[in-house]
């Protein structure tokens, strides 16, 4: 019996020992993605006012730009003598909603007095939120919808119009197609709002123009790159099973990562410059797949102009100033013919580098 | 101290059910899928989209193998192939071509391996905590070096090496593909006709009869280690080719993808027993799944029921055949 007894409370403190350090390890483990700080004109410490910023993930170059316009609203402010600090930090996937609710979180016991946030899921970010604006710091939603009113539920969003960008890449296709044809989609992600508002947006206009037949699976791209890679290909295997040149006439892809993924099958398949594609957002990679013809024409947002808004209305919340509860920070759709204009050229390839500085790496 | 009475897996009576449980598997899933209306067959274009997607976890699940042989276990696999993506992409944006960026990716995943053999034969870690770590530690290196965001890279020639389509009619499938029969080739030799392969299976079976048969326990395991970490290397590199980008957020919670194929392959994770063709079948059969459900039309979610199911059944069937030998 004793020889028992001992031989369980050895195995009992081994295995404490062992959840410790597995503890420990998932701790260390558990970054919460990438992390920039500004604090532009004198030291953060003393009577600071600190901004959160928070993306939906910080790999897609989308979210550089969101950067570089906070940053720039930071340093116009501190110009202006007010002395504010702001700490840009993501999730590093942008389907984890668990890590951006634990970011929130951990941001508002870190004192921020405002938080500027582009919510991963409209429902999953409700709750956080409320917690957060009942405590007292005043939340502005950027890019993404989140369940409840602007101008109650959080001080304000400001977004493209989804509905209407995704319209306009509708439109697009129908014009360029004479309203005849096969148009295939692909989704983004389950649970993204602003993607799904523009997949809505697609389909209605496509419905709308009439003669066309719309391939749409309801399959989704997924979080990255890679996976959106892999849906393109599997998609266009099960259109096109023997790949077919004429299985479908245009495709369109709600976001960066499914652009770049389905860029990637098409080129493959020998079909770049055979079907019209319309993507969505802008990166280099794309911009180049744009200027070559690959990609036909890209809906841009303006997402300097979120980040810098973010940033200015947050700050207009914490003064008690009024704000607008809602602000559409616009879409255009760029063709190949029109890519150097000059309003394009500074919506596609900002100069992100100077705005985010020589530090910003 | 464990797995005593599973050391005589490697020979005789069992072998060739081993061999062929998960060929029998593959072929099982294709038939049902085949049984399912509109009773879609396979064309070649799907055959080879799904070759491909097989490439990466394929590749990255043979050095399971090795590993698992062993009684080891490699969760950290996703966060080397992000980062030997990384570094390839950084070296080939820095105009420093391919003779490099090559060498260098493969480097990486040969350096990460010889951590984790460190940390597992040398300071004699869990391989399940040792390789938890290095899973955080090998991404945030990734997303150190590449300031958390995706590296273009300029056009570097290894864009067909793993697309559907082989860049030559003559190739049928991909490079990729080859690489990945090439290494299976490779990895069966190793395991079962070399010493080394005989010794880790011995310390997988039971690694204290193998200490005492003069097995250098902790090299075998180390070696076994840098070959997983190699052909993970491989495995990123194959990766970055696809996507044309280092991107330091792909591959997560690829283990689970990679130690699935393993298992469905027939392999136990106590160790002593591997499956090359077993771990290609396992690899094939997940990449195969998630076409068809592509091809059928059905909602993603379908996909991960399955898959999980998949997994289930396979080990299933592989311990009621152990127990019945036993």
């Amino acid at each position: 019996m004793t020889r028992f007894a001992r031989t369980d409370r050895s195995m009992a403190a081994k295995t404490f020992a062992g959840s410790l350090a597995v503890l420990a390890v998932l701790a260390a483990g558990c970054g919460e993605g990438g992390s920039e700080s500004t604090s532009e004109g004198g030291d953060a410490g003393d009577a600071s006012i600190r901004i959160a910023v928070v993306p939906k993930g910080t790999t897609h170059e989308y979210w550089r730009s969101v950067q570089a316009g906070a940053i720039a609203a930071t340093r116009d402010l501190n110009d202006a003598g007010v002395a504010v600090e702001m700490v840009f930090r993501g999730p590093d996937r942008e389907d984890d909603r668990e890590q951006q609710i634990a970011l929130l979180e951990n941001l508002q016991s870190g004192g921020f007095d405002a938080i500027v946030l582009a919510p991963l899921d409209q429902q999953a970010l409700a709750a956080p939120v409320r917690r957060i604006r009942e405590a007292g710091t005043p939340v502005v939603v950027i890019d993404s919808g989140l369940e409840g009113e602007p101008g109650t539920d959080y001080e304000s969003f400001i977004a493209t119009d989804n509905y209407a960008a995704g319209r306009l890449a509708g439109e697009h296709v129908a014009k360029s197609l004479d309203g005849v044809g096969r148009v295939l989609l692909l989704r983004y992600l389950e649970g993204s709002e602003s993607t799904t508002q523009r997949e809505e947006g697609f389909v209605a206009a496509i419905a709308e123009a009439g003669g066309f037949e719309l391939i749409d699976p309801r399959r989704f791209a997924g979080a990255t790159r890679a996976t959106a890679q892999e849906a393109s290909e599997n998609l266009l295997s099960s259109v096109a099973p023997r790949g077919e040149e004429d299985a479908f006439d245009a495709v369109f892809c709600p976001n960066e990562s499914s652009t770049y993924g389905m860029l990637r099958a098409i080129s493959d398949r020998g079909l770049a410059g055979k079907v019209l594609f319309v993507g969505f957002d802008a990166s280099p990679d794309l911009v180049a797949a744009l200027r070559e013809g690959t990609i036909d024409a890209l809906v841009v947002q303006d997402p300097v102009r979120m980040g810098r808004l973010g940033v200015e209305t947050a700050m207009k919340a914490l003064q008690g100033e009024a704000v607008e509860a809602r602000i559409d920070t616009g879409a255009v759709l760029v063709e190949s013919a029109s890519i150097d204009e000059p309003r394009h050229r500074d919506l596609l390839s900002p100069d992100l580098d100077a705005m985010l500085g020589a530090g910003g790496s | 101290m464990n797995a005593a009475s599973d050391a005589s897996e490697t020979g005789s009576s069992g072998s060739w059910w081993r061999v062929a449980a998960p060929l029998a598997g593959l072929a099982v899933v294709v038939l049902v899928f085949l049984a399912i209306p509109p009773h879609l067959g396979v064309t070649a274009d799907q055959a080879r989209t799904v070759a491909v997607h097989a490439v990466i976890v394929g590749i990255a699940a043979l050095g399971a193998t090795i590993v698992i042989a062993g009684a080891g276990l490699d969760l950290s696999v996703g966060s080397v192939i992000a980062l030997a993506g990384v570094v390839a992409a950084m070296l080939l944006r820095d105009g420093h071509g391919l003779w490099a960026a090559i060498p260098a990716a493969i480097g990486v995943g040969l350096l990460c391996g010889a951590y984790n053999g460190l940390l597992i034969a040398g300071l004699r870690l869990p391989a399940f905590i040792a390789t938890l770590g290095t899973l955080g530690f090998f991404r945030g290196v990734a997303k150190w070096i590449s300031g958390s965001r995706a590296i273009s890279a300029p056009s570097h020639g290894l864009e067909t090496l793993a697309t559907p389509r082989p860049p030559y009619a003559w190739m049928i499938v991909a490079p990729g593909v080859w690489i990945l029969l090439g290494l299976a080739a490779a990895t069966a030799f190793l395991l079962h006709r070399t010493v080394f392969g005989r010794h880790l299976l011995a310390v997988g079976g039971n690694e204290a009869a193998a200490k005492r048969c003069g097995i250098a326990v902790g090299r075998v395991r180390l070696f076994s280690y840098l070959v997983a970490g190699t052909f993970a290397g491989i495995a990123g590199l194959l990766q970055f080719a696809r996507l044309q980008s280092g991107d330091p957020t792909v591959a997560i919670g690829l283990e689970l993808d990679v130690i699935a194929a393993v298992v469905i392959g027939g392999a136990s994770l106590s160790g002593g027993s591997a499956s090359v063709l077993g771990t290609l079948a396992g690899a094939v059969m997940i990449a195969y799944l998630r076409n068809r459900c592509a091809v059928l039309g059905w909602p993603n979610h379908v996909q991960e029921m399955i898959v999980g199911h998949i997994v289930i059944l396979a080990v299933a069937v592989d311990l009621w055949r152990r127990r019945r030998h036993a």
